[in-house]
């Protein structure tokens, strides 16, 4: 690693040249002798029931190796919040990605004729796409047997509603009846994806009853457990490797199709090899944004004072439900935000359709349920004749606020995100009538997770980290030996990391949650701790000095006040003796609540630790005539408490604030009335280029936070897309006149905006 | 089994041609569409960017002349191009990506024949023709005659198109073409208009041809358009905004003008409502990007400036 001589501390990511350069080896890239390519039949009906599977056609292709159906594999139901689905659709599809079938073939192209040639007869069944007519009683069932799985009980689970959360504080009812104004607003927002420019990839290969498993995934454990569950071999014959990652943004989370593969290798007796092209990298993950519907009510005073929230979320679970079961819960603290709340009632439910599973992407449910609240919360201040920022600045959680669940929150630097996204845009400036700034407020809570993490020293001094922890392109990872580095008084130059292979580091929950740095980096610090302590035994026997009175400074270990009685680390490390410590740190403890009545806690997100929280500043340029918006400047203001790597934390925020444009202005997945997808294409799927992007302020609020990771940091890969798309919304409801309620905020949406305003004039 | 051959002139290219192959050059609507499944590679292909004198740009006798093999950059980067056709560097610099533009070619480009190809209003308005050899010989065809049907020409399957060639604009000429992008870069058009006019020395629109793209099954003129120009004179100021706020705010017959002719691309619009915008929406904007390509049209005659593309002046 380069450390930068500007910013001590920083530095530029070992990995950033061989992507750059085009040397870096992804998963596709790799090769084994013998493989065989893999072909999927997806279902060809979002929903029904299937009749009949007859495979004998595609078996007698010349260069089929092998096609697997649910016969071939283990009637495991696998899910990681609700055991809810097959790896081959055994009885029924229900969606258009359901896997019905595979092909292990000597090249692509025959894969791909042997997956369309096997026969599969259906009973078609109504596609159930409204997820919000789904959570009704009564509603026809997406899992008929949803009440025999398994998975976790404190969903709330009942029929097609996956999970069901409230909050309820204070009487808001009541309360609402005393509000000087009282707001209703209600938002849609579309389906979106994570779209990573590397479609994913997995090669398996078995070695007698061992297989072992390249796959580009954020989250390598997961991806190993899903493989020994469905498979039913233990974890120990499941090794699973991830090359480079060609990006995820949380759709390369969970566990997908190693299974499948391994499946068709084992089936095949030879390596087999899947590598999804575009079209499919859309359609198939169970793993996209999810589609919402939100309505707010907010009481406030005259004063600005927000007396009452009443709040209703659905949320698009799509056919299964994977590790995005939790939504529900999130969502509906996203619904308060980080405001002062007295009264509230807050009910989400995340509900089951024939759409494309939704899980995890970059801060799931916030970017939605933040670009409709604050734009609802503007409309509450220009309904009480105040200025939005005043708004925010009377409302906004500060030191010993009570949350909307009864969160006392400790240091926390929320206000100072506004004052300093203000500042940083310009805020009050003044503007042509066709531009505007908009400002928005969000939070997202930082996960603690179990992590470990081994270090160990080499004979000549150097040092190697061995870890779980996965990288996904944040460089988090690589900030590891930054962190072992000051423990040991060594430079993080001396460290080379092993990592991305199950079989060595200890379990990590993976790319995912904004965790690494905050959890992994505690277990680095513990395990670099024992090594630490070795060290100085070792020093305080050859120096004959009580190890208290020892110091580990530029790579020797010398004594306190007499730097010139030392030894050297090399020293102590060339004799032979281990040098080896393990760490998993302790565990951070959520914030108490004090609501016990409120469901929304019983998986743990009814309080948000160490929270990272955000006020982004947008300033826009409105064509009237067209609709079309450009985002002329921005400003990011985070407090994610201590930065460790300030390079990789702004680059965590360019890249969310343009993944956040995206989701404002033109990211969606749009379904037809089947649920099947329309646009699965990176032509009329649109990101923004780099040619959309404005000027990008950053600044950091560097609290240092108690009861959080390392140095007092707190995560920073996800919040950087959570206000993004609000403040854009806030900003295009100046120029306009009034809030565009879809997301996206298209052309098209913003010019029938404009329209309807025109109309009503 | 596809079979590959590298043609060293226009006579080995039209032999491989007549034998079935197809020609590829810059590969950035060929290859792209097999891999998006659009259709497949074809089995016989005939690679034509090595020919020599394709990828020229002159002037002669009053003739532009644009090799097919030009690229979208070499558009880019031609002083004369950006003189006599202004409106075709309008749409040259927003063609795909970077890549695409590096790559691609006219000939590509207008043998391609998509109706939302963003070089073909431009060249219309500019009178262009196709220049095309076969077997039998070279001909030349009108770009309104080449265009038959989305992705169809009239030239047969052993013609290559050698260049495309136009008159150079007497003075007072200015063109431009309008692209409605949702954004900068790998966009299609969703709605787009080309114009071209001529000024005489009292500011009077002795010539003016107007087309529009992605709006009907054939990039075509919009005579109507033309009409509400012709014969107009613009205000004193000479200053033409895109904006029709500000246009009609100035209450001229120029103004007046510029909303009929936008009204009139409107109304020969015939589009479609898919994921990219709905009919009502491509409708409205036909009138609103043919408004601004025109108005960009006659500040470039009158000696005016506007920065290529025009897409991005016309949003200012």
């Amino acid at each position: 690693m380069t450390v930068t001589e500007d910013r001590p501390g920083t530095f530029i990511r070992p990995d950033g040249k061989e992507k750059v350069t085009g040397l870096g080896r992804y998963t596709a890239d790799i090769d084994l002798t013998g493989q065989a390519h893999a072909a999927f039949r997806f279902a060809d009906h979002p929903h029904a029931r299937i009749t009949r599977i007859d495979t004998r056609a595609a078996r007698a292709i010349p260069g089929v190796y092998a096609v697997v159906t649910h016969e071939d594999v283990p009637e495991n139901l696998y899910g990681g919040m609700i055991q809810d689905r097959l790896l081959f659709a055994k009885d029924t599809v229900r969606w258009e990605g359901d896997v019905v079938a595979g092909v292990a073939a000597r090249t692509q192209a025959i894969a791909r004729e042997a997956a369309a040639a096997i026969e599969v007869e259906y009973d078609v069944l109504p596609a159930l796409p409204d997820f919000v007519a789904n959570a009704e009683p009564g509603a026809p069932l997406v899992h008929p047997d949803w009440s025999s799985y398994d998975g976790d009980e404190d969903m709330g689970r009942e029929g097609n509603v996956v999970g069901h959360s409230t909050i309820v504080k204070g009487d808001a009812d009541a309360a609402m009846a005393t509000a000087d104004v009282v707001v209703t607003s209600r938002f849609v927002a579309d389906a979106s994806q994570g779209a990573p420019i590397e479609p994913r990839a997995i090669l398996a290969q078995w070695n007698g009853d061992r297989v072992t498993v390249w796959t580009s995934t954020q989250v390598p454990f997961a991806a190993r457990d899903g493989v020994a569950h469905t498979l039913g071999i233990p974890q120990s014959h499941v090794r699973v490797i991830v090359p480079l990652l060609g990006g995820g943004f949380g759709s390369k989370c969970d566990f997908h199709f190693e299974a499948h593969v391994a499946s068709l290798a084992q089936a095949a007796g030879r390596p087999v090899k899947l590598v999804f092209s575009r079209r499919e990298e859309f359609l198939a993950p169970d793993h996209r944004r999810e589609g919402m519907v939100l309505e707010f009510e907010t009481g406030a005073t005259k004063d600005g004072h927000l007396v009452a929230r009443r709040a209703t979320l659905h949320l698009d679970k799509g056919a299964y439900t994977g590790e995005g079961g939790f939504f529900a819960q999130m969502a509906a603290m996203h619904a308060c935000g980080p405001y002062e709340l007295d009264n509230v009632a807050v009910r989400a439910m995340l509900t089951y359709s024939t759409n494309q599973p939704s899980s995890s992407i970059r801060a799931p449910t916030a970017p939605q349920a933040c670009w409709a609240l604050e734009q609802h919360m503007d409309q509450v201040a220009g309904a009480l004749d105040m200025d939005p920022v005043e708004l925010r600045r009377r409302t906004l959680i500060r030191q010993g606020s009570h949350g909307p669940t009864g969160q006392v929150f400790d240091e926390i630097g929320m206000l100072d995100t506004l004052e300093a996204a203000a500042e940083m845009i310009g805020y009050g400036q003044e503007l042509p009538d066709d531009e505007a700034i908009g400002v928005a407020c969000g939070w997202w809570p930082s996960m603690a997770s179990p992590s470990g993490a081994y270090v160990k020293l080499n004979g000549d001094g150097t040092g190697t980290i061995v870890t779980g922890a996965q990288e996904c392109g944040t460089g988090a990872v690589m900030a590891l030996p930054i962190l072992a580095a000051e423990q040991l008084g060594m430079r993080p130059d001396d460290f080379s990391i092993l990592y991305q292979d199950t079989d060595a580091g200890p379990w990590d929950m993976g790319a995912s949650g904004s965790q690494t740095t905050f959890n992994n980096g505690r277990a680095v610090v513990a395990a670099a701790q024992e090594v630490r302590a070795q060290l100085l035994q070792l020093a305080a026997e050859k120096l004959e000095i009580d190890p208290a009175d020892l110091e580990l400074v530029d790579g020797s270990v010398r004594a306190v006040g007499a730097p010139s009685t030392s030894v050297t680390i090399a020293d102590l490390a060339g004799t032979g003796t281990p040098l080896l410590g393990k760490g998993s740190g302790d565990l951070p403890e959520n914030p108490p609540t004090d609501i016990p009545s409120a469901c929304v806690g019983r998986l743990g997100l009814d309080s948000f630790l160490a929270p990272q929280l955000i006020t982004h500043a947008a300033r826009v340029k409105v064509d009237r005539e067209t609709g079309v918006v450009r985002v002329l400047a921005f400003a990011a203001a985070h407090d994610s408490g201590v930065i460790v790597n300030k390079i990789g934390a702004d680059g965590q925020v360019y890249g969310g604030v343009m993944m956040g444009i995206g989701q404002a202005l033109s990211e969606a997945t749009y379904f037809d009335e089947e649920g099947r997808q329309r646009n699965p294409g990176l032509l009329d799927y649109k990101l923004q280029t780099a040619s959309d992007g404005p000027r990008i302020d950053v600044r950091w609020i560097e609290v240092d936070t108690p009861n959080a990771g390392p140095k007092g940091s707190k995560g920073v890969g996800e919040p950087p897309s959570v206000p993004t798309s609000g403040a854009i919304g806030n900003a295009i409801a100046k120029v306009v006149g009034r809030h565009v309620t879809q997301l996206p905020m298209t052309a098209e949406r913003v010019w029938t905006t404009l329209q309807g305003q025109e109309d009503e004039q | 089994m596809s079979t590959y051959v590298e043609a060293r002139d226009v006579a080995a290219a039209v032999a491989a041609m007549a034998d079935g192959a197809r020609p590829v050059a810059g590969g950035t609507d060929l290859v792209v569409g097999a891999r998006h499944g659009k259709a497949p590679l074809p089995e016989s292909i005939v690679g034509i960017h090595r020919i020599p004198g394709l990828s020229e740009i002159a002037v002669t006798d009053g003739v532009v002349r644009i090799g097919a093999l030009t690229s979208h950059a070499a558009i880019l980067a031609s002083a004369e191009l950006a003189a006599a056709t202004p409106g075709l560097l309008d749409a040259s610099a927003i063609v795909g990506s970077h890549a695409t533009r590096a790559n691609g070619t006219l000939g590509g480009n207008v043998m391609n024949a998509s109706p939302a190809m963003d070089t073909g209003a431009p060249l219309l308005c500019h009178d262009a023709v196709a220049v095309l050899t076969g077997p039998g010989g070279t001909r030349r065809v009108g770009l309104a005659d080449l265009w038959t049907g989305p992705g169809r020409t009239s030239a047969s399957a052993d013609e290559l198109m050698e260049a495309v060639e136009l008159p150079v604009p007497p003075a007072g000429a200015g063109s431009a073409y309008v692209r409605l992008q949702y954004r900068r870069q790998m966009e299609i058009a969703v709605v787009g208009a080309g114009a071209y006019v001529e000024l005489d020395d009292s500011g009077v629109v002795t010539v003016a041809r107007v087309a529009i793209s992605a709006l009907t099954p054939v990039i075509c003129r919009v005579p109507a358009a033309e009409e509400a120009l012709m014969g107009r004179r613009l205000g004193t100021n000479g200053s033409i905004s895109s904006r029709s706020d500000a246009v009609s705010a100035q209450t001229s017959p120029m103004a007046d003008a510029l909303q009929a002719a936008g009204q009139a691309a409107a109304e020969a619009a015939t589009p479609i409502s898919d994921v990219r915008a709905s009919a009502s929406y491509r409708t409205a904007m036909a009138a609103v990007i043919t408004r601004r390509a025109i108005a960009a049209a006659l500040t470039r005659a009158t000696g005016g400036t506007v920065a290529v593309p025009a897409s991005d002046w016309s949003q200012r």
